[in-house]
């Protein structure tokens, strides 16, 4: 497993991905509990070390159990590049990356199976023209929204990672993002806005939204995205300090229930020196909001 | 199941017009299904998230499909007024959500609906109701639009009624050519608006403004 799957890290390893001390020159604000006083030299995390210590020792000594499905969004079928007779995918429109097989014939039927059932329980009649592939054409399409399952991080980046001094503030804003709702299997979409203070290395600009892609092509919680998304970035080149913000409609509020139409949900992790220093942050918002 | 539907215009409605009973073997059955889906996309239906979403998928999409359930005569709910008044009158921008048949993923936008009333008014929340009827439904939008026209059309017998749907495609927009900004039109004009161009100038003005 690579060390890089951010998709492995349940709740409780995800937050200690977001530790102060895996963020290299972060300005370390003493916290109230004054802990860090002495203890300063084994927390500043030296800057050669591979991120993030404490998930290294966490995920490799780790053994899986059989029972695999204890880590959220681990693919009960992990589908590969070696699964046979998927080497023509016409799932993913990403032509850089590999096709990654996510369509096989039985998934494909099983699901249309269910979809077909789903209609003739609503009432609707799967026979008349207008329904006849339907459950195929559904199928597809909620393989197509899950798609983030099969991508691994590793591969979105795909060696994007750049040697540069530049340590200025990089964003990446109003990227698009369509994922949808763990609860109600209904979409919620918005603009995720990512920056960063790179450290060294920078990262393809296009890799952010991919990275943006593999998590919200998922069953998913708007919090837990952009968590991972973070985390992701971290991950990937190690800045001083990330920030991600997302503004999403959900349609399972919007369309439904409460019916609140014009209400937007806005989720927001800091890592590293925005989360230290309020001029950063307020630069980063500043520039989120700006034409 | 099909005894208790009749077919109007390609869709099933029931006959009584009643809500159906939503049978709890129903609703267990459709959960299943999703519970199913869960499976083969890869997740695990046990986890805390989505322990419960297989039944809370089943009850959204029985809401999103409750216009089937529902009749006309039943929404109009005997709002229709004697008014001696011959000017259009439009109610515009009234926000739908509906499920495309095709790929059971949302579509949205506004409905504005424009009628020549003869002798004849409608209570305006009734339009919006027609709207949520036909909407709440798997549709296409090009029938969406022609149910609405016809609905008001038959109520009121006006001297004419125009509609225009505006709606964005998830289908098109969140998947396969991933057009964000892109918006569907449908219209439909009949009598005088169909007949009259100064009418149907008037109409789209006003809608559209």
């Amino acid at each position: 497993m690579s060390k890089y799957d951010v998709s492995e890290l349940d709740a409780d390893e995800l937050n200690q991905a977001i530790d102060d001390t895996n963020f290299p020159q972060s300005h370390h604000v003493p916290s109230s509990n004054g802990n860090r006083d002495d203890g300063d030299e084994k927390n500043i995390r030296k800057p050669s070390m591979p991120l993030p210590m404490k998930i290294q020792n966490g995920i490799l000594s780790k053994s899986y159990s059989d029972d695999v499905f204890a880590m959220p969004g681990t693919p009960r079928t992990p589908r590969s590049i070696t699964t046979p007779g998927h080497e023509k995918c016409t799932f993913h429109h990403d032509l850089e990356l590999d096709h990654r097989p996510s369509t096989r014939e039985d998934l494909i039927s099983d699901m249309a199976n269910s979809y077909r059932m789903l209609l003739s329980s609503l009432g609707e009649n799967p026979n008349r023209q207008g329904l006849l592939k339907t459950p195929e054409r559904a199928a597809k399409a909620m393989l197509y929204f899950t798609k983030g399952y099969d991508q691994s991080l590793e591969e979105a980046l795909n060696g994007a990672i750049f040697d540069e001094d530049h340590d200025e503030m990089v964003m990446v804003k109003d990227i698009e993002m369509f994922s949808m709702c763990e609860h109600h299997l209904v979409p919620f979409y918005g603009k995720v806005s990512i920056g960063y203070i790179p450290c060294k290395k920078i990262l393809g600009l296009s890799k952010l939204a991919r990275i943006v892609e593999i998590f919200s092509r998922r069953l998913q919680v708007q919090e837990r995205l952009t968590k991972q998304i973070a985390v992701a970035v971290t991950q990937a080149v190690q800045p001083s300090g990330v920030a991600v913000i997302i503004e999403g409609v959900h349609m399972c509020m919007v369309m439904r229930g409460v019916s609140k139409t014009q209400s937007k949900t806005v989720t927001s992790t800091m890592l590293g020196v925005f989360r230290d220093d309020p001029k950063t942050r307020e630069e980063f918002l500043n520039l989120v909001h700006s034409k | 199941m099909s005894e208790k539907y009749q077919v109007v215009n390609g869709n099933k409605i029931h006959e009584n017009g009643d809500r159906e009973q939503n049978d709890d073997a129903s609703l267990k059955e459709m959960a299943d299904c999703y519970r199913l889906i869960l499976q083969n996309v890869g997740e695990n239906p046990k986890r805390e998230g989505l322990l419960k979403t297989p039944e809370r998928a089943a009850k959204a999409l029985l809401f999103f499909t409750k216009g089937y359930h529902q009749k006309i005569s039943d929404v109009i709910n005997g709002a229709i007024f004697t008014e001696n008044h011959d000017e259009m009158v439009i109610v515009k921008d009234i926000e739908f959500f509906s499920m495309c048949e095709h790929h059971l993923v949302p579509f949205f936008g506004k409905v504005s609906i424009g009628y020549l009333p003869n002798n004849k008014i409608l209570g305006l929340s009734k339009l919006a109701r027609i709207v949520e009827v036909f909407s709440r439904r798997l549709q296409v939008q090009e029938r969406m639009t022609k149910e609405i026209a016809e609905a008001v059309d038959e109520a009121l017998k006006p001297l004419g009624v125009g509609i225009i749907v505006s709606a964005s495609h998830m289908c098109m927009v969140s998947r396969g050519v991933q057009k964000i900004n892109s918006k569907t039109l449908t219209s439909v004009m009949v009598g005088e608006f169909r007949t009259n161009q100064k009418t149907r100038d008037e109409f789209f003005r006003l809608a559209r403004s």
